[in-house]
């Protein structure tokens, strides 16, 4: 049996390690345009401040793949037949398989923003190593830089320019910072750490045109609001969607929508083709189509994969909602959601420090923690809110979900006081 | 990657294995050699108005463990486990390990080093040098080597002796830092790792024993004192003098700060054997990691911890000091050092079956 993975990301290599963990005599390949070898993408940040080398980012031993007898081959698919079970790459070569996965994961968004067909150079994205490489590239000391999306990825572009010296101007649509998972409260002090940094954030401000010289490099943009800025490098971090273009070319597609659209048995509408990870939309009856873009759900779909690929019966289901994050140095947990019709919450900021603590109740049970500054145990807020505890019965053990250093123990008696007052005051 | 001032260029060249790393390394050695073999420090230390060369020798350590502190209190001062561990070494440093044998020595006492015990120091644990101090010296010692030594690694892990007391990790944690991510983390080091301490262990335990036998029987069997005192002689060339000193010392450009713990120290063997079945463990949050790789770069003994935390395994490893630095770098705070009664069964089976691996 013939097992092919388009991708070398964490889905892909997860489900490849995972079917050699069952089969010893399957052959097992996996296929990347980008890389040689397994790496962390969530890492790039870390290769591009210069704390780990690119060779850091591979989480295996390079040895472990011919131990594993996983074999790399490094190309650009371009053709899948499903009739003929072969894939094409961009260089002729033939590929067969018997079974083949598709972890392709997700691509940058391109905005339509004018003077964008003029550009080519100066422009860079931050997903992939070759964008590693056009950042590097493009970055000086005193440099200017402006980085446009205030999501994720673009804080982690705007500390690694700054790192490096670069005048850096973030462009934050959204009144505060990432109105999609933070309050206001918490969006406010996140975009006050970042300027106490020296890193120029402005808030509802978002680019009109891009500008370029003859050749064709950025030399600056401006803004709806009219307000022009130079720069050498422009970071265009504004969100990514599942890698589904090239697809659309080859003889035999799979159905897609957002993404590739997949079963809860990770199938697509092909026969004998699976897809998992950042590129799979996944579809199920009485469900909201599901399309999870983080490295902890690609590592769990792979693994799903897998399964079914083997052919256990899989009926894949998203445990509770869990992410994290750093915003500079302040670091950030969540667990659960804040959209619960009829929520309430309850947020309150440590005096003096960059810590808060915002959760959500509805139906007289928790929903959602968003912990910003102190470390904590996304384990025991997911067991609080899969056992349906109430919001008291948790300010009372917060405690037992803290996980910072030892003797660095958040204190919360700050917060413990404020919940107190608040209560009284609901109640009066 | 980007290097764009000459300082930025020279910073990396030197914690990077570069020229300079290679010239300070071989600069550490001279300094060692000349140390050890030749009266050159003798001169200089009679020049400042001190008495001999390793006074002289003890003070530039005290001071580049002061120093180096100084600047990693500064770095990780949010890190309050790093602000108390580095505050415990640099004092331990400048009393125990510094001023309070140079005061000992002027009240007529024997020129005594609290902070070390036997195995790392040997003549702490030979009868031929031990049974000759005052009795309090001796309980000390003996106490020190086989109660407390154990007892506290079993309740708290190496750590508490190595990064929190031992002048060797003190330096490594303090004027070492930057050097820490040089540590080769391949699984064919830890291999190297577990053969070579062992073997300096039992190296060390046989000459203790023989040195004992001596000391009862040397009388009868002087092919027994003669030998015995060779090897003893050979142990301090070559482990006290080459490992811990020259090597340990002057790796620090090349191969980081802990190649004589790592590799070398009975003492971090026979703490590293109790922490195994003590209550010290590094606990992983599960399913957080992402595999980011900043825990294992900043281990500076060379463990690959990603492989746990990114296996949601928390697990007690041998050589683990516990100077918590993976916990501080690793950005998804997935790490945490801590002293359990009892794991659960469950992740008991787990540790056993990823030591095997
Ligand atoms: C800068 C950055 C930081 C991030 N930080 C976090 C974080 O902190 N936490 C978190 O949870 N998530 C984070 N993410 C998201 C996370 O990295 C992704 O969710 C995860 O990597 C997706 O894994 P995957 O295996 O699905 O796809 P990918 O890792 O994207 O791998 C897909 C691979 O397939 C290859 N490929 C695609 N099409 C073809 C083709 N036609 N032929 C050959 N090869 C092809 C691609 O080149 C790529 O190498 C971050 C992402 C980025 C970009
Ligand atoms: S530093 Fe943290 S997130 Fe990164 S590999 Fe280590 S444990 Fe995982």
């Amino acid at each position: 049996m013939r097992y092919v993975i388009i991708g070398n990301g964490v889905a892909g290599v997860t489900a490849a390690f995972a079917i050699r963990e069952r089969l010893d005599d399957a052959a097992i390949t996996v296929i990347s345009a980008e890389s040689d070898y397994f790496f962390s993408r969530t890492a790039l940040m870390y290769a591009f401040m210069d704390r780990l080398t690119p060779r850091d980012l591979e989480p295996n031993e390079r040895k472990v793949y011919d131990r594993q007898r996983i074999e790399r081959v490094r190309g650009l698919v371009t053709d899948l037949d499903a009739g003929a079970h072969t894939l094409t790459l961009e260089s002729g070569a033939r590929i067969p398989y018997d079974r083949l996965l598709i972890a392709a994961g997700s691509r940058p968004n391109r905005p339509n923003w004018a003077g964008m067909d003029a550009v080519r150079d100066g422009l860079v994205n931050f997903v992939t190593l070759q964008d590693l490489e056009q950042c590097e590239r493009l970055t000086k000391r005193g440099g200017r830089a402006v980085v446009a999306g205030g999501g994720l990825i673009g804080v982690e572009l705007v500390e690694c320019l700054h790192h490096h010296g670069m005048d850096v101007t973030f462009l934050v649509r959204d009144p505060w910072y990432w109105p999609a998972a933070l309050g206001e409260a918490e969006g406010r002090m996140i975009s006050e750490h970042i300027g106490r940094h020296g890193v120029s954030i402005t808030h509802q401000e978002a680019i009109a045109r891009v500008l370029t010289d003859a050749a064709g490099k950025v030399t600056g943009v401006v803004t709806e609001s009219g307000k022009r800025l130079d720069c050498d490098l422009l970071g265009v971090t504004v969100g990514v969607h599942p890698a589904t273009e090239w697809l659309s070319g080859v003889r035999t597609p799979p159905e897609t929508g957002r993404g590739v659209v997949v079963d809860r048995a990770f199938r697509t509408s092909l026969p004998d083709v699976w897809a998992a990870g950042d590129c799979a939309e996944i579809r199920a009856e009485g469900r909201a189509p599901l399309v999870e873009q983080i490295w902890y759900s690609a590592k769990r779909q792979g693994e799903a994969a897998a399964k079914s690929m083997l052919g256990d019966g899989v009926a894949y289901a998203p445990p509770i909602f869990y992410n994290s994050s750093k915003f500079f140095e302040i670091e950030y947990t969540t667990v659960g959601s804040f959209r619960a019709a009829g929520s309430r919450e309850f947020y309150a900021r440590v005096l003096g420090k960059e810590v808060s603590v915002r959760i959500a109740e509805a139906d007289g049970a928790v929903a959602g923690f968003n912990m910003l500054g102190s470390r904590w145990n996304h384990t025991v807020f997911e067991r609080w809110i899969a056992e349906r505890r109430p919001l008291a019965w948790c300010m009372d053990r917060l405690h037992q979900a803290q996980f910072d250093f030892e003797f660095g123990r958040q204190d919360l008696t700050d917060i413990r006081r404020q919940f107190a007052a608040r209560r009284m005051e609901a109640a009066a | 990657m980007i290097r764009q001032t000459a300082r930025d260029r020279i910073a990396h060249d030197l914690t990077h294995r570069g020229v300079s790393a290679w010239l300070l390394a071989g600069a550490i050695t001279a300094f060692y050699l000349a140390l050890y073999y030749t009266e050159f420090f003798t001169g200089v230390a009679k020049a400042v108005g001190l008495d001999s060369k390793w006074t002289l020798y003890g003070l530039l350590y005290t001071l580049a463990v002061v120093t180096g502190g100084v600047f990693m209190i500064r770095r990780y001062r949010h890190n309050r486990y790093q602000v108390v561990r580095t505050s415990v070494v640099m004092a331990v440093q400048t009393t125990l390990a510094f001023s309070v044998p140079q005061i000992l020595k002027m009240v007529h006492q024997p020129e005594y080093y609290f902070s070390y015990l036997w195995p790392l120091k040997l003549d702490y644990g030979t009868p031929g040098y031990l049974f000759h101090l005052p009795l309090g010296y001796i309980l000390y010692s003996v106490v020190g080597s086989l109660i407390l030594v154990p007892l506290a690694a079993a309740l708290f892990g190496k750590r508490w002796y190595c990064s929190w007391i031992c002048g060797c990790g003190g330096l490594a944690n303090t004027a070492g830092e930057p050097f820490r991510h040089l540590s080769n983390k391949s699984s064919a080091a830890w291999k190297f790792e577990k053969f070579s301490i062992h073997t300096v262990l039992g190296v060390c335990l046989l000459l203790t024993g023989l040195l004992f036998a001596t000391y009862g029987a040397g009388n009868r069997y002087p092919m027994l004192a003669k030998y015995t005192y060779e090897y003893q002689s050979w142990y301090g060339f070559i482990v006290v003098a080459m490992l811990s000193g020259i090597v340990g010392v002057g790796a620090y450009p090349i191969g980081g700060t802990r190649v004589w713990c790592r590799f070398f120290c009975p003492m971090a063997a026979l703490l590293g054997l109790t922490q195994k079945v003590g209550r010290y463990r590094i606990t992983v949050k599960d399913n957080m990691c992402i595999s980011c790789g900043m825990c294992s770069k900043y281990c500076e003994m060379g463990i690959d911890v990603r492989s746990y935390a990114q296996a949601n395994t928390s697990f007690t490893r041998a050589s683990c000091v516990g100077c918590g630095l993976c916990a501080e770098v690793c950005p998804r705070g997935v790490l945490r050092l801590e002293n359990v009664s009892r794991p659960a069964p469950q992740e008991r089976l787990v540790q056993i079956a990823a030591a095997g691996r």
